[in-house]
Formats: structure tokens, C-alpha cells, sequence
């Protein structure tokens, strides 16, 4: 009787485990993306949480009876919400609707001065304030300015200058324009930054230059090899920059390739410095988890940037496909997006832009726009940074809350929680917030003011106590001096 | 049993701490230390090292507990210990040192106890301080470890009955000896494991064949 009831209550209690273990795989498995989604927590260990956007649906050239794309390079959104996309290798423009369900035209050909003119390679649109168009016409070396209607403004080609090698040719890649209609070019080949153009169309100067750093080892080394080794030595050449946005402040946006993985992204104010925030880890370069030997390590390959609303920025990596998106104060929000071939997944992802509550990824061999929507979980996460954004960190409180229920382990919202909870005085709780948040500073900001509440309401007890003690040591001491001096006495009196 | 852990024995390493000179000369002439006694030491050490990196407060403490192992902090800590005395007694043996080696284990090993005196109060310490108070907790640290290195230079000197120019050429010999006895295991391990290889591929293949 008694081994049956053993081995019964065995079964159950197994039961209830793979139940539990079963549970909770398929609590995972709804949620279905066909890609990672994770964060990396204080000490860079992957968090996965749950997906901030997941795949909507594809636009291809197909659907609206213009034959397929052939390898599109670049997108850009207009003010007034329409889609620019260029078709490279058709030699193409073609402009969709906001909603990328109508194909609004086709731009193939402009008026250039009375003669019919065309594209060679169109790599990269860009559209201003006032809705002209900025086609970097890469293989016919120039830039074409279109307005609305299509009528040629202003073409910039062949950028003259001292600093500028003689028989430079100028191959723009990818352009944007500023409030002041200036033009920032990124060159082929051009490796010390972008190039500015003014208003009319003149080449002015070079900016935001990445410069080179030399470490110390290499700069022992190449004064211990000789010229000869030298000269077969690989130079020292600064990186190119990949993609361009630029915010409503006129600040420009600009990814690079940093083989080191700490900084693909620069934030560049008007005079061509970097004033990007880095965040506690001091790094927005993509993936924290580089190594291995694989062929899926490495440091991420940042292609373009997309500057969106409230100081977040996105930026989209290569080498694995993923979407890192950051906050104006250089934290990882949320990564998601992978490489494949499935719906959903790239090949080799080209631009990126954010439409509303979406965001558009443009892949060259895929030939297709892919279309991401924000979840809730990234909806709440969008609402709240811009929120601390504009200052209003009571409120944002309300998002981070909710944000916590879906993903336990977010950081910044047990920070955010954190903060207002300090700013409304309670103390404990900002502790136990700031703590899961990892925020060393503001928790020791909430240790301190509790460690005073706490000696404040138990001062008369610590000093009556204090005084106790004294009073007791005291009296013990009279205590034994006195029985000392009656032994004394006694003794004293045993030798009389 | 007494002859290890009398009464007189256990309270010696607290002599020791107040008294280095007089206590290290007892230790080696007089047979007051014990070996198991010193073990019991370093283990303590190993004990409130891990301790610390696990219950020092958030703000000092910048280690992942995900990645403090007692047990292996343990073994590392008696295999350095051990690597340190047999390193040490390798030189001084060739270079006139007095001390025998269960002289240096004592001597070593009873140099330890500043820092478990230190380490625990330090920990205590470090639940009630904020961020610009962590000099406080920072001095703790910094007083056991100089403490427990002077008695450790003192230690070695006297057992082995040098100059103290002598001492610092024989730690720093020390240090090289380890590292070559580090360096011969791992080959000798390495080459073991080749001579077992082959005879284990002669096994395979003779299993295969036959």
C-alpha cells in the first residue's frame, strides 16, 4: 500500500512540473516574431523581453504594376507624409502614399533646361521643408533638386575647392537637407566626412570628420617596424559614413562602421562636433556581444540612421539584421529584427525611416520595404521616453508601470519609477526601484534622505539609550571601585 | 589533537597581529604555531572575501552575484596559498632561509587574519553608507590589506632570519618561481594527457581492427 501511494503522489508532483515547464513554453511562443528580441541588462547579460515591433507586411514594385524594384537603395518621408523610394538600378524615383497602398509617381525623367535628362544610379533621396526633392544622382555624378511639380531647381555637381584633390570626382551617395536648405552629401571614397553644399549649390566645407585613433600599442609598433615594413603597413584611414538623418533642431544624424563597436553613430551640431550621449555604458554601437568565431560575431554593421521623434533615434545593423533603437540620453530602448528569409526578416537591409508608429526598412536584394508596427509593449515605451523627453517624469510613471508588467526587467522603467518616487519623498520605494534599476547615484541619493528619516524619528530612543549605557557603565564602575576599596579595606585591615 | 588546537594555540595568531616580531621568533624556535590552525585562517579569508563580493551594499559593490563562487573562491584562494608557501620554501631552502615549510604555512597563513578581521566589519560598514561615504569603507579594506602584507614581509623575514633587503629579493623570486610552477604543470598535464591520447587512440584502434 504504501510504495502505491509513494509513486503515486511522484507522478502528480512530475505532472505538475512539465505542466509548469510546458506552461511556460508556450506563454513564450505566442509570442511570434521571426526574429530576437532582447535588451542587454547593467552587466550586459541579453535580456529577452518582449517584442517592440513585429513585422506588418511587405510593399514591392509588383503590387502597384510598376515591375519589381532593382536594388532600392534609400527612402526618405516627406513633410506631408509621402514615401520616396530610390530604385537604383531601374533609375528610378517612385513616391507612394502615407499609407504606401497607392502609387502616387513614378519619376523617371526631368526637364533639364529644355532637354529631356534622366538617372544613372540614383542612390539617395532626401526631401526638405519645403518639399523639393534631393536626388544624389550617383552615377551621373551630381545632385538633382526637384520641386514638387517635378521641375528642376537647381542641379549641384562637380564641387570645386582647395581642400578637394585635383580630378576628385564626386559620386554622391546619400544627402540630406537642413532647415536652410544646405546640403549634407555623404561621397563615395570620401573619407573626411560629409560634405556641405549651401543653398546654391556651392561646395563650403567638410564636416563632422571621424577622426582616427591610433592606440598606443600600434603606435609603438610602427615606430619599431622600418620604413619598408611601413610602407606594407595598412594606413591609418578614417571610416566612412553609411546613412544620414537629421532632427527638427537641424542637428545631423550619422551612422558609421566602427570596427570597435562602441560608437556607429555620431550626433552632429551645426559647427560638425559630435554631442552624442553615450548612456551609462558608454556605447551606441549596436550589439554588446561581439565575440565568438563564428560567422554570426563581430561588432554590428550600422548601414543608415533614422532620427524619429522626442530624441529617439534607430539605427539598423547588417551583419545580423537587427534594429537598435536609443533615447536622447544614449539608452538601448529595444532591439528586434534578424536576417532570413522568412516574411519579417532581411537580406541585406539598406535604409531605414519611421513613419508614425512604424518603421520602414528598405532591403536591396529582398527588393521590397519591409513594414514593422509598434506593439504595445513599444508603443509604451515610445509614449514614455517622450514624456521624460519633455519633463514630465510624474507622468511617464504611469507608462513605465505598465511597461513593467510586460517586461519585468526593463532598467530605464524601474529607474523612471524610481526617480518619481524619490521626487515624491518616498524614499523606500525609490530604494527598492533604483536598485532593480541599477542606478548607483540616485539609489544612494534615496539611502541617504531614508537612513536620515530613520534617525530623525529614532533620535530620543538612540539618546536615551546612549545616556542609559553611559549612566550604567558608570554606576557599574562606582560599583566595583567600591567593593575594591572594601577589599582593600578588609585586606588592609587583615594585615594590621 | 592539543598538541594542534590548545588554547594557547588559537590565541597566538592574536599575539601575532600585535606583536609580529616577538611572535613570528616564538613561532619558529618555540613551536607555538600550527599548521592546521593557519589552513583554518586562509579558509576563513576565502570565506569572507566571497562574503564581501556577495553582501557588500549596491553602492560599493560592483560585482555580478551571478558570478561569485564560494566554493571555487576556496579552492583558488588554497591553491595560491599553497603555490605562494611552496614557491617561497623553493627558494629560501637554496638560499640559507631557517625556515621549514610548515614554518611558512604558519607564517603565511596567520598573516591572513587582518584581513578576516577587516573584511567582516568592512561589509557590516558598507550596508550603512551612501555614495560619497565610501571612503570609509574603502579605509577598512585598505588597513587589513596593509596590515596583513607587512606581517607577511615581517613573517617571512623572520622565520627564515634575513635582511629585509633579502626578503624582498626572495618575494620577488617567489613570484618568478610560481610562475614556473605554474608553467611546468600545465606542460606536464598537457604532455600527459598526449602520452594518454596515444595510447587511448592505439586502444580505439586495435577495438576497431580486431
Amino acid at each position: 500500500m504504501k510504495p502505491k501511494k509513494q509513486t503515486r503522489i511522484a507522478v502528480i508532483i512530475t505532472t505538475i512540473i512539465f505542466c509548469m515547464m510546458f506552461g511556460n513554453v508556450t506563454a513564450l511562443a505566442n509570442d511570434h516574431v521571426p526574429y530576437d528580441t532582447y535588451n542587454y541588462d547593467y552587466r550586459d547579460y541579453i535580456v529577452h523581453t518582449p517584442a517592440a515591433y513585429v513585422p506588418d507586411n511587405s510593399i514591392t514594385g509588383v503590387s502597384f504594376g510598376i515591375g519589381a524594384f532593382n536594388n532600392p537603395q534609400d527612402l526618405c518621408i516627406a513633410p506631408d507624409g509621402l514615401v520616396y523610394l530610390a530604385d537604383t538600378n531601374n533609375n528610378r524615383i517612385v513616391v507612394l502614399n502615407d499609407s504606401m497602398t497607392k502609387l502616387i509617381k513614378v519619376i523617371k525623367e526631368f526637364d533639364n533646361n529644355g532637354t529631356l535628362d534622366t538617372f544613372n544610379r540614383p542612390f539617395g533621396v532626401a526631401i526638405s521643408n519645403k518639399n523639393e526633392l534631393y536626388i544624389a544622382d550617383s552615377e551621373n555624378k551630381r545632385i538633382v533638386v526637384l520641386d514638387a511639380n517635378d521641375k528642376l531647381i537647381k542641379i549641384v555637381s562637380n564641387p570645386q575647392s582647395d581642400v578637394l584633390e585635383a580630378g576628385y570626382v564626386f559620386t554622391p551617395l546619400k544627402v540630406i537637407v537642413d532647415y536652410a536648405d544646405r546640403i549634407f552629401c555623404i561621397a563615395k571614397g570620401m573619407t573626411e566626412g560629409i560634405m556641405v553644399f549651401d543653398s546654391n549649390g556651392q561646395f563650403t566645407s567638410f564636416y563632422g570628420t571621424i577622426k582616427v585613433e591610433i592606440s598606443l600599442w600600434e603606435k609603438i609598433w610602427r615606430k619599431l617596424s622600418t620604413k619598408k615594413e611601413r610602407s606594407r603597413q595598412s594606413l591609418f584611414i578614417p571610416t566612412e559614413f553609411t546613412g544620414i538623418d537629421i532632427d527638427e533642431k537641424g542637428f545631423v544624424f550619422a551612422s558609421n562602421i566602427d570596427n570597435q563597436g562602441v560608437q556607429a553613430v555620431r550626433r552632429l551640431n551645426p559647427s560638425g562636433e559630435d554631442v552624442i550621449k553615450k548612456g551609462v555604458k558608454k556605447n551606441v554601437g549596436g550589439d554588446l556581444m561581439t565575440g565568438g568565431m563564428y560567422i554570426y560575431s563581430g561588432p554590428s554593421k550600422i548601414v543608415d540612421v533614422a532620427y524619429r521623434d522626442n530624441g529617439i533615434y534607430s539605427i539598423l545593423d547588417s551583419r545580423r539584421g537587427r534594429i537598435f533603437t536609443y533615447d536622447s540620453e544614449g539608452n538601448l530602448l529595444y532591439i528586434f529584427g534578424g536576417l532570413g528569409s522568412q516574411a519579417g526578416t532581411f537580406v541585406a537591409p539598406v535604409a531605414i525611416e519611421s513613419l508614425q508608429n512604424k518603421i520602414l526598412v528598405l532591403d536591396a536584394t529582398r527588393a521590397e520595404i519591409l513594414v514593422f508596427n509598434a506593439t504595445e509593449y513599444g508603443m509604451l515605451i515610445n509614449e514614455a521616453v517622450a514624456l521624460r523627453f519633455d519633463g514630465d517624469e510624474a507622468l511617464a510613471v504611469e507608462k513605465w508601470e505598465k511597461v513593467l508588467k510586460l517586461d519585468e526587467n526593463f532598467e530605464i522603467a524601474n529607474v523612471g519609477i524610481g526617480k518619481a518616487y524619490l521626487s515624491k519623498g518616498d524614499n523606500e520605494m525609490a530604494m527598492k526601484y533604483l536598485k532593480l534599476g541599477m542606478s548607483r547615484e540616485y539609489y544612494s541619493i534615496a539611502y541617504k534622505r531614508y537612513r536620515n528619516e530613520i534617525l530623525k524619528d529614532n533620535i530620543s530612543y538612540i539618546l536615551t539609550g546612549i545616556v542609559i549605557i553611559a549612566a550604567g557603565v558608570m554606576i557599574t564602575k562606582k560599583v566595583l571601585r567600591r567593593r575594591k576599596n572594601i577589599q582593600d579595606d578588609t585586606d588592609g585591615g587583615g594585615l594590621e | 589533537m592539543k598538541r594542534w588546537f590548545s588554547k594557547d594555540k588559537l590565541l597566538y595568531p592574536f599575539y601575532i597581529l600585535s606583536h609580529p616580531s616577538d611572535g613570528y621568533y616564538e613561532l619558529r624556535h618555540r613551536e607555538r604555531g600550527s599548521v592546521p590552525v593557519a589552513i583554518i585562517i586562509t579558509a576563513l579569508f576565502s570565506f569572507c572575501y566571497s562574503m564581501n563580493r556577495i553582501h557588500a551594499s549596491f553602492i560599493v559593490n560592483d560585482v555580478d552575484p551571478r558570478s561569485v563562487d564560494s566554493m571555487s573562491e576556496l579552492v583558488g584562494v588554497m591553491l595560491l596559498f599553497f603555490l605562494f608557501c611552496i614557491g617561497n620554501w623553493s627558494v629560501t631552502c637554496l638560499m640559507g632561509g631557517e625556515g621549514r615549510f610548515k614554518d611558512i604555512i604558519t607564517a603565511v597563513g596567520y598573516a591572513l587574519l587582518p584581513l578576516v578581521l577587516t573584511m567582516v566589519p568592512a561589509t557590516i560598514i558598507s550596508q550603512y553608507v551612501a555614495a560619497d561615504e565610501e571612503a570609509f569603507y574603502y579605509i577598512i579594506l585598505i588597513f587589513g590589506v596593509a596590515w596583513a602584507a607587512i606581517l607577511v614581509l615581517m613573517g617571512i623575514m623572520i622565520i627564515h632570519n634575513y635582511s629585509l633587503a633579502k626578503t624582498l629579493v626572495t618575494l620577488f623570486l617567489t613570484f618568478c618561481s610560481m610562475l614556473i610552477i605554474i608553467f611546468v604543470t600545465i606542460m606536464l598535464f598537457d604532455l600527459l594527457s598526449q602520452v594518454y591520447n596515444f595510447f587511448r587512440n592505439i586502444y580505439v584502434e586495435l577495438q576497431n581492427r580486431v
